[in-house]
Order: C-alpha cells, then sequence, then structure tokens
C-alpha cells in the first residue's frame, strides 16, 4: 500500500492502548515498477471506505470507522525513467464532514527498460504533511523499493517500504517496516484479479507481535480496458486486532497525453 | 560511411521517367569525369562507401571464391559470422551480419542473367537467406516453409537463380527469433539486393542507397497491453545520426535514392527539409504516377527509389521525422558543397501516407476470378507475452493452406481486425493494390503492404510462379507468433 497509514503512531497506539487500531487508508495500492511517460500526467482519484475499523478518538486523533477517504494523485512524467507523484488527501466522516487531511510528494525513479533487467525496479520517495487531527505524527517520509515481474498472464509486485517520522510521537521510534505485496492474473487483455497485501510490522528494530501488526488483504481487480485509465476494485479484510477490519476501496485513473502528436 | 555511389556509368539507371522532370538549369546526364571533377567530395564518399560501384562490385564477382567440394565457381560469396560493429565512436555492438559489414555488400544482379552464390554459415546455428522480391523457385527463394534447405551450422551451400524483377530488392536471414533478439532481422543479417535490367538507362547524378534499421530490441509493454519490441538506438547504412559521412551534393543535382527499411519491426518516416521526393518505384517495380511526397513511410521490408533534386541549400538531416528516432541515430547528414552550418531537422509533421496517390490516373478495374479472404486477428496470452497471431483463426504451422490456380487472378482480401498494423510479405510473387480502406487503386505492384489497424486492403495476385509460396507478416514478432500463411499451386 503506497500511502500514509501512520503506522509508527499506530504501533504506539497499539501498545499504548490495546483497543487502538491504526489509521488512514488514504492511497491503498501495490505500486508496479512502471513510470508515467514523458509528457503525460496520471490523475487519480482513490476512494476508500472503511466498513469497520477504528471507532474511537485515540490521542485525538480521528477514527476511521464509516470514513469515507477520498484522494486525488497527479503524477507528472519526467522523463522515461522518472516521475513526480503530488497527493491530496480528504476525509469524509458523519461528525466531521469533508476535511482536508495533508498533501504528499513523491519523486520517483526507476530502471530503464533499456537496461534489461529481469525484473522492473524503481524507488520511489515520499514526503508528506497531515493534520494531527488525522495523525499524531504531521510530517513523514517514506522510501519504497519496487520490483515487479510479469511473465506471461501472471504479474508479481512487491514493495518493502520503510517509514519514517519526521515530527510527532514516533520520532524516535526509528524505522518502520511496511511491506505490501501483489499477484494477479490476466484473465482476459481486460480483466485481471488478484490477491494485493499490505503490512505494517512496526520499527525493523523492533518487530511487533502479529496481534499488533497491520496485516490486509485485498482481494482485488483491475480493468484494463484503455491504455489511457486505471481502474481497479478491491476489498480488504484486516485480520489482526491493530488493522481496520473491512475496506472497501477504489481507483480510478486517467493519463492526459500532451505536447507530441497523436500519431506520433 | 554512406553507401554514395556516383552514377557509374553515366547513363545507366533504371527510370528514364525521372527526365519528365530534370531541373531546366543543370544537365541531366552528367559524365562521370564532369561529376567527379565538380565534386569531388561525392567521389571521396564514393570512395569511403561500404558499397562497391558497379565497376568495383564487378571485381568482386570475379574474386576466387571460398569454394571447397563444389564444382561451379560461385559469382558471388556471402559469409555469415558475428562481428563487432561501430554504430558510432561511443556505440559497439556485437551482431550477426553478411560478410562482416552492415549492410551486407551490395548485390548488383542483371535481370534474367543467372547468378551463382555460395553461402558459407560460420554461426552455430542453422541459417538462411532469403532473397526477397525475386521471383525464383522455393527450393532457393529462402524460406524453410517453402521447402528451402536450411544452411547447416558450419556449413556452406550455393544457390543459383536467375534474378527477376529488376528493381531494388534485398537479401536478409529468415529464421525466427521468438525471445531471442539476437537473432533473426534484429540482427544486422541483411544487404540491397539491386537487380538491374539489361538496358533502360536513363541518367542522374548521384545514387544513393539508405538502408534504415534499429538495434538493441528489447522488449516493453505495449500500450494495448501486450508485449511489443522497442529499441534504443537506430542507424542509415549501419551509422547513427552525425557519425557518418555526409552525403555531398551540388545544388541541381539530382540524387537517386535507394532506400530500404530493413528493421525487425518498426515502421519508419523519411524526410528531408525543403525537399521533396518523387517517388520512382516502391519494392522495386516502377509506379504509374511519380509522385511528389514530402515524407515517405516505409513499413519493415518495403522499399522506395526517389529522386531528389538538390534544390535548397544548406546542410540538412535526412531521417526520421519523430525525434525520438532521430535522437536514437535515425538520419543521415545531405551537405550542400560550400554550406555552413547546423543541421537542419526534418520538421514533425503529420504522419500520412496513401499508396493511391502513386497509383494510375484512370483506374484501371478488372474482376477476379477467385477471392480469397483472410483475415488478421491476435490472442491475448498475458501481459507479459507475445499476442499469437492468426490468419483466418489459425496460427502458423496450422494456419489453412491458401490453395492458387495458375493463371487466375486472385483477389487476396486482407481484413486487419487488430490493432496493429501488419506489413505483410508474399514470397515470389508482386501483388497489384487494388483497394485500401475502399478506395481503388491500380498499377501499384508491391511485394509487402502495410495492412493498417482496423483496415481492409485488397490487392489482386495473378498466379504465375508455380510451387510452395510463404505470405507473412514481415513484422519479425507477429512472423515468430503465428502470422504466416502456405499459398500453393493446385
Amino acid at each position: 500500500m503506497k500511502s500514509f497509514r501512520f503506522p509508527l503512531a499506530a504501533f504506539v497506539a497499539v501498545i499504548i492502548i490495546p483497543f487502538a487500531h491504526a489509521q488512514g487508508n488514504y492511497e491503498i495500492q501495490v505500486y508496479g515498477a512502471d513510470t508515467v511517460p514523458p509528457r503525460s500526467t496520471m490523475v487519480e482519484l482513490h476512494s476508500n471506505y472503511t466498513a469497520d475499523g477504528q471507532k474511537y478518538f485515540i490521542d485525538g486523533v480521528a477514527p476511521t470507522n464509516h470514513a469515507e477517504h477520498e484522494t486525488i494523485e497527479i503524477t507528472q512524467g519526467i522523463n522515461n525513467w522518472s516521475e513526480v507523484g503530488f497527493y491530496i488527501f480528504t476525509s469524509e466522516q458523519s461528525g466531521t464532514g469533508v476535511q482536508w487531511v495533508g498533501d504528499h510528494i513523491r519523486p520517483r525513479v526507476r530502471v530503464p527498460e533499456r537496461w534489461r533487467w529481469p525484473v522492473g525496479v524503481s524507488l520511489s520517495t515520499e514526503v508528506g504533511y497531515q493534520r494531527a487531527f488525522f495523525s499524531n505524527d504531521t510530517w513523514t517520509w517514506e522510501i519504497r523499493p519496487i520490483v515487479d515481474k510479469t511473465v506471461g498472464r501472471w504479474y508479481f509486485a512487491v514493495n518493502p517500504a520503510l517509514e519514517r517520522t519526521w515530527h510527532g510521537p514516533d520520532v524516535n521510534l526509528g524505522i518502520g517496516f511496511s511491506p505490501a505485496a501483489k499477484i494477479s492474473y490476466d484473465f482476459t487483455k481486460q480483466i485481471s484479479g488478484g490477491l494485493e497485501y499490505y503490512a505494517d510490522y512496526g520499527s525493523i528494530t523492533n518487530i511487533a507481535s502479529l496481534h499488533d501488526q497491520q496485516q490486509q488483504f485485498f482481494p482485488a481487480v483491475d480493468l484494463n480496458v484503455s491504455p489511457k485509465w486505471e481502474i481497479n476494485f478491491g476489498v480488504g479484510i484486516g485480520p489482526t486486532a491493530a488493522t481496520d477490519h473491512w475496506i472497501v476501496k477504489g481507483i480510478i485513473g486517467r493519463r492526459f497525453d500532451w505536447g507530441r502528436p497523436k500519431n506520433q | 560511411m554512406n553507401a554514395s555511389i556516383a552514377n557509374p556509368e553515366q547513363t545507366s539507371t533504371l527510370f528514364p521517367e525521372v527526365l519528365k522532370d530534370s531541373n531546366p538549369g543543370r544537365p541531366a546526364n552528367l559524365s562521370r569525369r564532369r561529376f567527379l571533377r565538380d565534386s569531388s567530395l561525392a567521389g571521396t564518399a564514393t570512395l569511403l562507401s561500404p558499397f562497391p560501384t558497379a565497376r568495383a562490385w564487378s571485381q568482386v564477382g570475379q574474386a576466387a571464391p571460398l569454394l571447397l567440394g563444389h564444382s561451379s565457381a560461385p559469382d558471388i560469396s556471402i559469409e555469415i559470422g558475428e562481428i563487432e560493429w561501430e554504430l558510432s565512436p561511443r556505440k559497439r555492438i556485437r551482431t550477426t551480419a553478411y560478410n562482416g559489414q552492415i549492410p551486407g555488400k551490395l548485390l548488383r544482379l542483371t535481370e534474367g542473367k543467372p547468378v551463382t552464390i555460395e553461402i558459407e554459415n560460420k554461426l552455430d546455428r542453422p541459417d538462411i537467406v532469403h532473397w526477397h522480391g525475386q521471383w525464383i523457385p522455393p527450393d532457393v527463394d529462402g524460406a524453410m516453409e517453402e521447402g528451402t534447405p536450411m544452411i547447416a551450422a558450419r556449413g556452406r551451400t550455393q544457390v543459383t537463380f536467375t534474378p527477376k524483377p529488376s528493381g531494388l530488392h534485398w537479401y536478409h536471414t529468415h529464421v525466427t527469433a521468438h525471445r531471442d533478439l539476437k537473432k533473426a532481422l534484429y540482427s544486422g543479417q541483411f544487404g540491397i539486393l539491386l537487380v538491374e535490367p539489361r538496358s533502360n538507362p536513363a541518367p542522374y547524378d548521384l545514387e544513393q542507397f539508405l538502408v534504415l534499421h534499429d538495434w538493441e530490441p528489447y522488449f516493453v509493454t505495449s500500450d494495448d497491453g501486450s508485449q511489443m519490441v522497442n529499441y534504443d538506438i537506430s542507424s542509415i547504412n549501419g551509422r547513427m545520426l552525425g557519425h557518418d559521412n555526409p552525403i555531398q551534393v551540388r545544388q541541381g543535382q539530382r540524387v537517386l535514392f535507394q532506400i530500404l527499411n530493413a528493421s525487425a519491426t518498426e515502421v519508419h518516416w523519411l524526410a528531408l527539409p525543403g525537399h521533396q521526393f518523387q517517388v520512382l518505384a516502391l519494392d522495386g517495380r516502377p509506379v504509374p504516377t511519380q509522385a511528389k511526397v514530402d515524407v515517405l513511410r516505409l513499413g519493415p521490408a518495403e522499399r522506395i527509389t526517389a529522386i531528389v533534386t538538390m534544390n535548397s541549400p544548406g546542410i540538412r538531416i535526412l531521417g526520421e521525422t519523430r525525434s525520438r528516432f532521430r535522437d536514437a541515430g535515425m538520419g543521415t547528414i545531405i551537405e550542400y558543397a560550400n554550406a555552413s552550418g547546423k543541421p537542419q531537422a526534418p520538421p514533425q509533421v503529420q504522419l500520412s501516407w496513401d499508396y493511391r496517390v502513386f497509383g494510375e490516373a484512370n483506374i484501371t478495374t478488372h474482376k477476379p476470378d477467385v477471392s480469397i479472404p483472410l483475415i488478421f486477428t491476435s490472442r491475448f496470452q498475458g501481459h507479459g507475452a507475445l499476442d499469437r497471431w492468426m490468419i483466418n483463426g489459425k496460427s502458423f504451422p496450422d494456419t489453412d493452406t491458401v490453395m492458387l490456380k495458375e493463371g487466375l487472378r486472385h483477389r487476396l482480401v486482407f481484413d486487419n481486425r487488430s490493432t496493429d498494423d501488419h506489413p505483410v510479405h508474399l514470397h515470389r510473387h508482386a501483388f497489384e493494390l487494388v483497394s485500401i480502406r475502399g478506395a481503388s487503386t491500380s498499377g501499384i505492384f508491391k511485394d509487402v503492404v502495410i495492412v493498417e489497424a482496423k483496415s481492409r486492403v485488397e490487392v489482386d495476385l495473378v498466379a504465375d510462379n508455380p510451387g510452395a509460396t510463404l505470405f507473412h507478416c514481415h513484422q519479425q514478432d507477429h512472423m515468430d507468433s503465428g502470422f504466416m500463411a502456405l499459398f500453393r499451386y493446385a
């Protein structure tokens, strides 16, 4: 999951307040190694609804239960091996209305295809701010290696992300480990289905117990209806106490090509 | 090195019709001596050319051949081997090629005069050489599907055929590559086969061969979700743009360009800023209307013979109109005498091409004896795989054999229902274009035609060369993935 889910805050909350749950779920996506082509802009809307999540305010942070999170992601291709993404996070919830949550910026570079590596590899880093009402850690940083591979109809991707809090209670907790992975199968040219996995193991120097880890599994479908469109839908199950138990997620994206003739 | 050949005998060209548009300010028929005197740099380019002049070639043809255990001396020897080739001082590649050079040496043959060619295969795998565009028997045509024997690894063979028809053709390997992007037409195994008529002289000042190719292929996932081949490097005559000797010209000269797209998969668009191409022939066959165009489109395996009157002095790039290919090396410099400055690149233009502008002004219609629909479709194999290509619902070798009757006019209806363009090629024959997207034409004979995505092209084939005949898409990855069928005579 390429997201700010404030895992360290969640980890602390889990430790300190046993019934606490992780916060967030703003952008739930396993990254592939591809980057947006140059002279193209990708605009995505991430819609995530927590059907069964954290129901209480914890340390002044809003609950996630029945929260609708809408995230606008705008990614600009720089060249054939880099891009920059920008996020606008919002939350809508009974009692609080529509709220701006924060913004992130995410540069990413990839190993160009011309290097002919046997797997796709890219590296993204993400820095951003989120309001304390939604996360005690207001400034966070993430670095996310991305490795993927397509073999015939099968697709595999892993994102072993590392996260760090720059401002907030988790500053002293060090680096957190939040891997994500995906496996999918092309049923047809247009329809692929598979399983996405998101986790937060807490600090890499002090891995949390399973009970306190975030673990989410999303059976998900990708619709490849057009090269310009990205459509993804999934339902997530969080089996551990520290995880929101049910989340419905959807992504719809449109790529805009500009600055080049249509037939070039 | 440019494949520049000053008109060796001053009267030897294929197209007398070019006289129709000769520059009145300049004699169309320069003497060789005067040409060399007036253009010493062009002469230098000739000396540097990887292609021998006609005279030099005749010397090559008489050289003692490498023969072991063969009774007849070949006219030409071709050696298939691995080479290291310099596309630019900073870009060297390892590939396979003919006679240690890219493109392979120019084979300048005479129509109707039998030729014997010895081929030595120094590779550790079997190979085969196809004489593209020649109406010759299937046992020497160079396609194992037709019955031509493969040349064994480390083996050699001799083929003898009578060149026909005249015009710009080529020779190239006809093996499959599949996912090995070092083989087949991804390599440097190609060269020009120029068949000259026994007579029919006509003037030009300079003959220039341009062979387009793309290098360093790799698979990428295309926009439509399936894998395709992409390239980092492109070249003309085995050199990247800026790393070849400029083609030296003088104002008023008439330069005959013989252009071959030897790319494994890419269509190329060429332009020369400030100049127009007067197209004389397509795939070696003269066209009824020698229309002038700003841009040339060449699909894989297509050839264009065009003359350009040098009437816009300066330093120009004759190259791809698309900057990404030009940046990759697809271009060559045209330099007028006494010109200086930065080379001017072709402008970005709308890419459009219509074969019909070269057709007969008054369209001739023929009633076909037989109509043969050939429907092109693909089967998705996964985003990490190449599509499987089909003709009438089947992939080679399971495609249905198309039966021809000698002497009859067969109308082949190419119905491309896929989202890819296909440069389809018929061996050992030429066909006449009849309609493109429903618009009629006549008088254009080709052996390769691009059938654009979601379009229909009709061609007439008069069956006049009995024997097994291979039909396939000339895009290497499509051909390797089943886009082939065999035609046979009943």
